[in-house]
């Protein structure tokens, strides 16, 4: 496979990078920025939006940073799982991600910001021709979504990343930066539908780090994820949960992979410790949480057992956070 | 401890005290005599038969070719000797060669199903800078296909195109981007035709059938080839004790093997085609070449390169070779064509996606009184192997067991997908899970144990099937008996705790392919071997036997060594190319080893003939008198007396220089003439029992299998580690097959997941512990005994995972792949059936044997008596299916039960009757069609 000519841009700074995002737009330029270039790179050799430009954040030594509060984009999901600073929950989910090969390049960053995922969209230029594209390559032409036909307003590729959930249940936050300066954002709240749009960086911004507070080391964490093959395989769907032991009321629980953008069930648990004075009942909290999601047919495996399967992973995960059988 | 030297001229006297060489006597540079080793070893006496004097147990009794055994290399684990190039990243794969002046060629592939190509215009293309060559279907009308009977394919499309991924055209430019660039510039008209996909739907009439065969055509169906075949007493299944139905989906599956598929092809400077490619079968594209070239055989040198898998998806002559040659034409430079792993699916010929319905029935003995199987196989585009493995499907289940009766009816169909083709156990895997199943489920019936149903069934070696095939040896029996001790499956069969199982599943397997499809054997042998020997000493093997990973130069390389008597690594050998290797048939139907090294050895002792009369010449002594070891031979009483090796060659070299020899090997008659006869026969077959151990975690339906003890009779192992590495391989391709791997069609009909992220082959993490078990049954034609171990080892993994599910579930599931959803779907299916809420509160089955099992057990006794008579031929009888419902083997059995049939049309009044498959049978072909006209 071919990979697209693009020029390569290596910023050493967070503000030469911003600087060069900004010159780029003014001259009307796309790019994308690249970490790990796990996600990017195949998609561009599958030619999946391939850019001019692309600008590396791997030599911006502020992106490497690793410690129990903050954690780099650069930081790769290899050294977060070795790493004795990051969270436990953290580390279960991270190794869970790909195959060992592919975390000894992926990042934080990108598994944060990876594409969301279709199968009428991640396949090859030929193929795609071959269904007279999608809405969210649409290539020029209009092309309606193949997961929900008769439409080209919405996108519903669903976001497979295994670590936006664990950083949520944690209250984690990212630090946004950009030409026209930093932000910070909540993992919970950083992410926007739909499947184009997917997070609510803008053009020439990118996640700098993710920052977690101070009571994150206090929580107990479970991560839960379905796949069909124990390495290589993106979740069909995850579920992570966290709180403070005993503490009902701290309960967090985040899903992903079953919709285009990771879910905080903030709603859920407290309608939930509403209705059982404070109590958590493991069965109906994780049919509470299977009802709010609502995955499509576009992964590996049926929606409608992907559905079925949160109940099963939110009962394995609160009892693992219970530290129950 | 001394030896005798081996070194020619090492020994005092050979040099004068000047320096100088003494008259006539020629000194050889080390290691001269072969080996660093100047001693002679003893002989090993471990691997040399107790038949001929040696330790070596022989329990299936004597061998042929006991008397031609050394002890040098066979039934040695040893590394392979192409290992070396492979782990130090020297092996030249498809992609490696590299030409000067090359180019590089790209395919354009149809973006429809099924389209008619009304005009295509390359103007824009041949414009662009950087294009050298533009071809399309036009230059290369001729067809081609693997089979003689079947050539439906071309180089490009003529005319129409019959699926998405189908080639178009194809262009040679200066570099990979400018020939991508070149592919968006062609200008198509199309006219969109109506597409199949569901291969039911491919039994009707269609206005645009995807092939058309003429006067041969049923009716206007996308029938490419239907089968009926009967054999038996179908009176016997009435009224059966046991019976089992099931009605099998199964996914079509891919080799996944590692290296894509890549061509080179070259015009020599004298119009000579080189052609570089990872064949399984460079012969048939020597001739397909030929064919759609419009160029003499002779005028063409197919290169094998390393073949980095094949598994049989690179069995069959590609369009993109074809296409490769004719870009190099037009062009006058090298052309490379590599493919991507979407093209590696678009090209596909992997496992059929298949419907299999199998009724089976048990009478009040626990003899198999019944198999009816319907398989109806969807083809995609093209024929391929598929005319072969419409008959596979039904009568490679034959055997092991014994039955009263035997229905088959299947039909292959075109639809607009990739290609189906032959895949590690061609036609045999499906049938062979679903029968497996069937017995099992009717083990359960009857309250047996499934395995001793299985010991009280079995044909005993020397005998023939319903179908007419010939068994020789048969190791089935001790498969079963092994993998029952080793996997401790008495205390473990249906008394394991919810969610966890353990299951069995046998094997049967042709070890090679009974006839040539090319060729009559009568006149033409299926393999042939030259072998050379020059004063080095070297012997330089030639071979046209592909090997493709699995070994067969290791193979070939071990049973002349062991002829010789010479280190393994003094023997060299040659397949690569078809202007210097005898013409062979290929890599494929598990034929290799038995014909290939069947002929090797046949070579090897006309070499050995030479030599032995040379030394007779020098020695004086006969050469029944003389032994070869190591390098040497010497006069059998006293090693004293006797000569080198090299001494020896030399004296045979006199008059005629280097030796030369060769050898061949052809199948016997058998068989039977009805229509298909052929199809399933096999100059000896292999046996395999396995015994699965799983965990299925029931509120998931993710199923992980944990051990499994895998039994294989290979006759006998020329390469115990070869065949263990065979077995583990193959558990891990069955494993794909029966718990994740699936081609993907989705509801517009394309390919969903050609790639290897979301074809899900199983990790290392989903490989459980194998235990390989070698049975050696010592077959009787085959090369020191040896039978295949490359396809055989694949069937029984699937039906004994299937049926460990079920021990551990008490659920029946027959939907392959079990992918988690498959397998929940079929949990909550009977949690509601059996109002039951939890899926832990499921209930794995129990067995109370039934009074029926000690007769089992008994049986089984005694054809274990009556099973190592005939293998060490100390009962000579005539054995056929039958026997064990009363028969008499020496008379027809047509005459000994008025019900009897073998047939291979249907009745009229069994039409109505026939399951989906069958009824193709309903259809006629166009020639009938105007004879009622």
């Amino acid at each position: 496979m071919l990979m697209p000519p693009f020029e390569l841009h290596h910023p050493s700074t967070v503000e030469e990078a911003c600087a060069l995002a900004a010159t780029l737009m003014e001259q009307g330029q796309s790019f994308d920025w690249v970490a790990g270039g796990t996600d990017v790179l195949p998609n561009y050799k599958w030619r999946i939006n391939p850019k001019p430009h692309v600008i590396s954040l791997a030599s911006i030594s502020d992106a490497f940073t690793l410690s129990p509060s903050e954690i780099g984009c650069m930081v790769t999901l290899d050294t977060l799982v070795a790493s004795e600073h990051a969270h436990p929950l953290l580390r279960q989910a991270a190794a869970k991600v790909a195959s060992s090969l592919i975390r000894k390049s992926a990042t934080v960053g990108g598994n944060l910001c990876l594409d969301t995922r279709c199968f009428w969209y991640n396949q090859s230029e030929d193929w795609r021709r071959s269904i007279d594209w999608c809405h969210k390559a649409d290539c020029g032409t209009g092309a309606d979504c193949r997961v929900i036909p008769n439409q080209n307003t919405l996108c519903v590729a669903t976001y497979q990343g295994d670590l936006a959930p664990n950083f949520m249940v944690l209250n984690a936050s990212v630090l946004i930066v950009g030409p026209n300066g930093e932000r910070t954002v909540d993992v919970s709240s950083f992410y926007q539908l739909d499947g184009m749009k997917k997070n609510v960086l803008e053009e020439g911004e990118f996640l700098l780090k993710v920052m977690l507070p101070k009571d994150a080391t206090q929580r107990e964490g479970c991560y839960q994820k379905l796949r069909v093959r124990e390495s290589w395989d993106f979740p069909e769907a995850g579920i992570a949960a966290s709180w403070i032991p005993g503490k009902t009321d701290t309960l967090q629980i985040a899903s992903t992979a079953l919709e285009s953008i990771p879910k905080e069930h903030s709603e859920q648990i407290s309608q939930h410790l509403e209705e059982n004075k404070g109590l958590i009942d493991v069965k109906t909290m994780a049919v509470s949480i299977q009802k709010s999601v609502k995955p499509v047919n576009n992964t590996a495996l049926p929606p409608r057992y992907r559905r079925s399967m949160v109940k099963t992973l939110t009962k394995r995960a609160l009892k693992g956070i219970m530290k129950e059988d | 401890m001394g030896s005798y030297r081996q070194q020619p001229g090492s020994g005092k006297g050979d040099q004068r005290r000047d320096g100088k060489r003494v008259a006539g006597k020629q000194v050889f540079p080390p290691p001269g005599s072969g080996g660093s080793d100047p001693e002679m070893r003893p002989r090993d006496l471990d691997f040399i038969p107790e038949t001929v004097g040696g330790r070596e147990p022989k329990p299936a009794g004597d061998h042929i070719h006991d008397r031609d055994r050394t002890g040098t290399a066979v039934g040695k684990p040893m590394a392979l000797v192409d290992s070396n190039a492979k782990v130090t990243g020297q092996a030249w794969y498809g992609d490696d060669v590299r030409l000067q002046g090359e180019a590089i060629g790209k395919i354009l592939r149809s973006p429809h199903h099924y389209a008619r190509i009304k005009s295509i215009d390359t103007t824009r293309v041949e414009a662009l800078p950087g294009v050298l060559a533009v071809a399309t279907g036009e230059d290369a009308p001729n067809r081609f296909g693997v089979l003689p009977v079947t050539k439906d394919e071309h180089a490009m499309a003529v005319d129409k195109v019959r699926h998405v991924g189908d080639l178009v055209a194809c262009v040679a430019a200066v570099d990979e981007a400018t020939a991508i660039e070149a592919l968006s510039l062609f200008d198509i008209e199309w006219e969109l035709l109506e597409p199949v996909f569901d291969p039911k739907k491919g039994l009707e009439d269609h206005d645009e059938p995807i092939h058309w065969r003429g006067k041969y055509h049923l009716a206007r169906t996308n029938v490419q080839k239907r089968v009926f075949q009967e054999f038996g007493d179908r009176s016997l299944v009435k009224t059966p004790n046991a019976a089992s139905h099931g009605s099998w989906t199964m996914a079509g599956v891919h080799h996944g093997f590692t290296e894509p598929h890549a061509v080179v092809a070259h015009w020599d400077p004298n119009g000579r085609l080189q052609l570089y490619t990872p064949q399984q079968v460079p012969h048939y594209t020597h001739r397909a070449l030929s064919t759609v070239l419009d160029v003499p055989m002779h005028q063409i040198n197919v290169v094998r390169t390393f073949v980095g898998g094949g598994f049989g998806g690179k069995s069959d002559p590609f369009p993109h070779e074809m296409c490769a040659a004719i870009l190099a034409r037009k062009a006058g430079v090298p052309i490379r064509i590599t493919f991507d792993r979407e093209e590696v699916y678009w090209i596909n010929r992997g496992r059929h996606p298949s419907h299999i319905d199998v009724k089976m029935t048990a009478d009040n003995e626990g003899r198999i009184s019944g198999f009816d199987i319907d398989a109806l196989i969807d083809g995609g585009g093209f024929a391929s192997f598929g005319h072969v493995t419409s008959y596979y499907n039904g009568v490679l289940a034959t055997a092991p067991y014994e039955l009263g009766s035997f229905h088959y009816t299947g039909a292959r169909v075109w639809t607009n997908k990739p290609a189906s083709g032959a895949m590690r156990g061609h036609g045999a895997v499906n049938t062979r899970c679903a029968v497996e199943v069937g017995l099992d489920e009717m083990a359960e019936q009857m309250a047996v144990d499934p395995i001793d149903l299985r010991l009280a069934n079995l044909l005993p070696p020397h005998s023939r099937t319903i179908s007419g095939f010939r068994i020789t040896s048969n190791g089935m029996r001790e498969a079963l008996t092994r993998v029952r001790e080793g996997s401790d499956w008495d205390n473990k069969f249906r008394q394991l705790p919810l969610g966890k199982g353990i299951g069995i599943g046998c094997g049967f397997f042709i070890s090679g392919s009974g006839l040539p499809i090319h060729w009559d054997p009568k006149n033409f042998p299926h393999a042939t071997v030259h072998i050379q020997v020059d004063m080095d000493g070297g012997v330089t093997v030639h071979t046209g036997a592909a090997d493709i990973g699995q070994g067969s130069t290791t193979a070939v390389a071990q049973v002349v060594a062991e002829v010789l008597a010479l280190p393994v690594e003094m023997i060299h050998v040659r397949s690569h190319e078809s202007d210097t290797s005898p013409v062979d048939l290929g890599s494929y139907s598990s034929r290799v080893t038995f014909m290939n090294a069947n002929a090797a050895i046949r070579a090897a002792i006309g070499i050995r003939d030479q030599l032995l009369k040379a030394a007779w010449e020098m020695l004086g002594y006969h050469p029944n008198v003389l032994v070869l070891n190591d390098r040497r031979i010497y006069y059998k009483h006293d090693p004293a007396v006797g000569v080198s090796y090299l001494q020896a060659l030399h004296k045979a070299q006199e008059d005629t220089g280097a030796l030369i020899a060769r050898g061949a090997y052809r199948s016997p008659p058998m068989g039977g003439v009805h229509k298909g006869a052929a199809a399933g026969l096999a100059p000896a077959y292999s046996f395999s029992a396995y015994v699965a151990e799983v965990d299925v975690d029931v509120e998931t339906g993710k199923v992980s299998c944990t051990n499994v003890w895998a039994a294989h009779d290979c006759g006998k192992a020329l390469n115990p580690l070869a065949v263990r590495g065979q077995i583990i391989g193959s558990c891990h391709m069955g494993l794909g097959q029966v718990l994740s791997e699936k081609m993907v069609y989705g509801r517009t009909g394309h390919l969903q997941n050609a790639n290897l992220l979301d074809y899900k082959i199983p990790s290392v993490h989903e490989m459980p512990h194998v235990e390989p078990i070698i049975v050696e049954s010592s077959d009787p034609e085959g090369p020191f005994g040896a039978k295949e171990a490359g396809e055989g080892p694949l069937l029984p993994i699937l039906p004994a995972v299937v049926n460990a599910v079920y021990d551990a579930t008490g659920i029946r599931m027959r939907d392959l792949p079990l992918t988690p959803d498959v397998v929940y779907k079929a949990i909550e299916k009977h949690l509601k059936k059996h109002d039951i809420d939890d899926p832990l509160d499921l209930v794995p089955p129990t067995l109370t044997h039934a009074p029926l099992q000690e007769q089992l057990v008994e049986r089984a006794k005694e054809h274990e008596i009556r099973d190592r008579l005939r293998q060490r031929s100390e009962d000579t009888s005539a054995y056929v299916n039958g026997v064990l419902f009363g028969f008499d083997p020496n008379r027809p059995l047509s005459e000994q039960v008025e019900g009897w049939r073998e047939a291979d049309e249907p009745l009229p009044e069994q039409l109505a009757e026939l399951g989906f498959a069958g009824r193709a049978w309903l259809k006629k072909e166009q020639r009938h069609m105007e004879d009622d006209a």
